[in-house]
């Protein structure tokens, strides 16, 4: 055996019931070494470095670490031999408060006649940020209500807090802004010289393989390449993912605004104490409007509070189309608009649901017959044809929701609102954690639901995807919209990116 | 006919009805399957169905309403003195509103103050039992007028009856109330992103088993004929009961189905009737040897769904035809 490999996996195979979700795998990590795991939604990465932490046992094949067997039977056995994951979904315990979710489940080193001092714990949790430099967390609060991103962030502090020999990274960097991005390539590189090592997994390849050293290529749950990152292509790598070519535009081409004259939706002053202030702009048909920032701007409140989840302390949301004001979600729902939130399953979908009533869901309304009836054919055949025009990919439309795939899960997110007569669509971060597959195919319908009349606001932590999508950008800086630029200007990351920071 | 994956967290209660059904069959020597003691045995889960179906609405949510009982007591006392005091026909409208307010007042405080509806109906439990025993101090145990009495005839009871669950079926399985109430229960969070008007479903809901207490009240006062010092009391552990023997999840969601009360409530209701069929008098075991069973088939339930749970890939030879809603029209 290869005496620089940390990790060496040989002939690695899981199942779940039918599905085979690794196949023979062969995969090592040399000590220092940045891996990037990269594939498309459902193509065995997760599974592959679950196991590698110790979520789930292997079905045959063996894991060594420094040359001797590993078999982990929990997160904790692997955190103790120097092994520690962020996960994709799994978060943190909303009822805790983030110090103690940083030493989740190792609270007894602070622990004394069996009172555990949250005052060490919290001394501790501090020193694990400042350590890694990582951004500022309020560790007494709850971390329930906090920003997807604050979450991420947490969970990385409790990896790290493990001091971890390797570090499992599974799709972190798209629940975090352009600025936290930054410092978690900081840290990867700080990881490296310490000689530890990392497995990266992301769906952007162009961040992939500007981070990493090596990259493996899975699909359909064998390893289908291993190439060295400083001498590989994006193109060649998404060739490798899905096995043919895929054209590199599925943005829009055109560099012109184009829309309509009619306004769909006009905000103004709208203002969330703490979190947005004086927001006014229009919306107008067939309009793609992008909003773009760092992490405290308050793009995401802006789609929470024109959707009426948040109650504004001043200001109006107003529906041209209908002609009122939206106070309330409810009332969105009833007028043709639509919300597709960041965080996909804890606020969007009903995870542990059939995909049928997933589906179902946003449209009860106008499939209601007589005396409010609502025929089960009738709600069967929306989600049947949902399903097969989306095609995803389930075994029967009354699969539950949590056996699938993250890109799959999106398309019932967002196709639920397609199947709809809707005015105004308002997407906050419609690609986090999708392969480009379904990226391409999300864009796709974005550009479907356009042709048709529809309105979008599209807010996105990827500058280049509201650049390649939006009619006009608008870039917000501290709860504030900072510069609004169309198409047809300076539309370039470069010019944005000045009025970002 | 569409086919419907059938878990083994939905078999459980069959199985469970089945068997408690066969052991007093066999123990009491087939005297449960008597004329006699079947029509006692519908007559005992009327009260417990209507209630139960009322209760669906709430638990669905993922919440629970403790206070049946005493609501039904309360009911049972006001109704039955306007019926007294200003006419024989008051007792019907009187009994359903009192229900309803009793309901709405609990819908209100939590949706609007985020009491948790465990603890508030906890507390309405002890509350308006206080307030009952205080009316019950000055206008003590009542009568229903005579012509009231009319309602516990076979014909008119039992018609109504099957009317009232149909009713509840159908706003349950097939409208938007049913399914927003399950949406709530599934993830609260994503209910009122989509725009579903949360805090109204759950006035709603608490409304609608109110509502059901109410007519629970007026068949419990036409076949006892009047109000009792015990009226109501441990009915809300015998809807509770009855609710999560027939599978629902303590969760909610969509594990909740009409269906499912029906079957818990006559496996509760066989439970009682059983013990004191074979000789198991209410004073010695009875009442542990219920909460042994129910202990027991709860456990299995519940151990049921973790293995669901953990088991994310469905297998195909799960799937048998049928259709769960068409067991609600046939029960």
């Amino acid at each position: 055996m290869n005496q620089e490999n940390m990790l060496e996996i040989r002939g690695l195979n899981k199942y779940f019931g039918p599905t085979h979700a690794n196949k023979n795998l062969n995969f090592s990590v040399k000590k220092g070494e940045i891996k990037g795991l990269i594939g498309e939604n459902g193509s065995g990465k997760s599974t592959l470095i679950s196991q590698i932490a110790g979520l789930y046992p292997s079905d045959s094949g063996e894991i060594l670490l420094d040359g001797k067997p590993y078999t982990p039977r929990s997160p904790i056995d692997a955190n103790e031999l120097g092994i520690s994951i962020v996960m994709q979904e799994l978060g943190v315990i909303g009822s805790l408060p983030a110090g103690v979710n940083v030493f989740l489940g190792r609270t007894r080193q602070f622990t004394k006649n069996g009172v555990v001092s949250l005052k060490a714990l919290n001394k501790a949790a501090a020193d694990v940020f400042e350590k890694w430099e990582l951004p500022k967390v309020p560790l007494n609060k709850l971390t329930d209500g906090m920003m997807i991103e604050t979450r991420k962030i947490i969970e990385l502090a409790r990896a790290l807090s493990v001091e971890p020999r390797l570090l499992l990274l599974d799709e972190i960097t798209q629940s975090l802004s352009m600025n936290n991005r930054n410092k978690l390539y900081e840290l990867i590189n700080k990881l490296k010289s310490m000689g530890c090592s990392v497995i990266v997994i992301t769906h952007d390849v162009e961040e992939l393989i500007r981070i990493t050293d090596t990259i493996t290529v899975l699909r359909d749950g064998e390893v289908v390449g291993d190439v060295v990152s400083a001498n590989t292509t994006p193109d060649e790598i998404k060739h490798m993912m899905v096995g043919r070519e895929i054209s590199g535009e599925y943005y829009r081409a055109d560099m012109v605004p184009d829309y309509g004259d009619d306004i769909v939706l006009s905000v103004s002053d709208l203002t969330v104490p703490g979190e947005i202030e004086d927001v006014t702009f229009d919306v107008h048909e067939r309009e793609i409007l992008g909003f773009c920032g760092l992490s405290d701007s308050g793009i995401h409140t802006v789609g929470k509070a024109v959707y009426g989840l948040l109650k504004p302390s001043r200001g109006r949301v107003r529906l041209n189309t209908r002609d009122l004001t939206v106070k309330s979600a409810s009332q969105a729902l009833q007028n043709s608009m639509a919300y597709v939130p960041k965080d996909r399953d804890n606020e969007a979908l009903m995870i542990h649901a059939s995909i049928h009533d997933n589906f179902v869901l946003p449209s009860l309304t106008e499939l209601q017959a007589g005396v409010g009836y609502l025929a089960p054919g009738k709600l069967r055949k929306l989600a049947q044809e949902m399903t097969d025009k989306l095609s995803v990919k389930c075994t029967d439309i009354y699969q539950a929701m949590d056996a699938l795939s993250g890109g799959n899960k999106q398309k019932v997110n967002l196709g639920r609102w397609l199947a709809k007569d809707i005015k105004l669509l308002i997407l906050d971060c419609p690609t986090r954690g999708v392969d480009v597959g379904v990226k391409a195919y999300i864009y796709s319908l974005m550009k479907e639901a356009k042709k048709n009349g529809v309105a979008t606001i599209l807010i996105s932590d990827e500058l280049t995807e509201v650049l390649g999508m939006s009619d006009r950008l608008i870039v917000m800086k501290d709860g504030r919209i900072a510069d609004v630029i169309g198409r047809d200007e300076d539309f370039t990351e470069q010019s944005v990116i000045r009025v970002m920071i | 006919m569409k086919k419907l994956r059938i878990t083994l967290q939905d078999v459980v209660p069959f199985a469970a009805f089945i068997v408690i059904f066969l052991f007093f069959t066999i123990m009491s020597k087939g005297r449960m399957l008597s004329a006699f003691n079947l029509s006692i045995l519908l007559d005992q889960s009327v009260m417990t169905i209507v209630v139960g179906c009322g209760a669906l609405f709430v638990v669905a949510q993922g919440s629970i309403d403790l206070s049946v009982g005493v609501n039904l007591a309360l009911t049972s006392v006001i109704a039955t003195w306007a019926a007294n005091a200003w006419g024989d026909w008051l007792l019907i409208p009187v009994a359903l509103i009192v229900g309803t307010l009793v309901g709405i007042f609990s819908g209100i405080v939590v949706s609007r103050f985020k009491v948790p509806s465990f603890m508030l109906t906890i507390a309405m439990l002890i509350g308006i039992r206080g307030i009952v025993n205080f009316i019950q101090s000055f206008i003590h145990t009542q009568a229903i007028p005579k012509s009231m009495g009319i309602l516990s005839a076979p014909y008119i009871k039992y018609p109504a009856f099957v009317i009232i669950i149909i009713a509840l079926g159908y706003v349950f399985e097939f409208t938007k109330v049913g399914k927003y109430c399950k949406a709530i229960g599934e993830n609260e969070t994503t209910a009122r992103y989509v725009g579903v008007p949360v805090s109204l479903m759950k006035v709603v809901a608490f409304a609608i088993c109110g509502l059901t207490v109410g007519f629970g009240a007026l068949f419990s006062l036409s076949s006892n004929g009047g109000t009792s010092q015990q009226i109501g009391l441990f009915f809300e552990m015998r809807v509770a009961m009855a609710v999560f023997l027939g599978g629902v999840l303590v969760t909610g969601g969509t594990s909740a189905k009409l269906y499912k009360v029906l079957l818990g409530s006559f496996s509760i209701t066989i439970i009682v009737n059983g013990l004191s069929l074979i000789g198991l008098s209410q004073t010695q075991y009875s009442q542990s040897i219920q909460g042994l069973l129910l202990l027991l088939i709860l456990g299995v339930t519940i151990l049921a769904s973790k293995k669901i749970g953990k088991s994310a890939a469905p297998a195909d030879d799960e799937e048998i035809a049928g259709h769960s809603e068409d067991q609600t029209a046939k029960a």
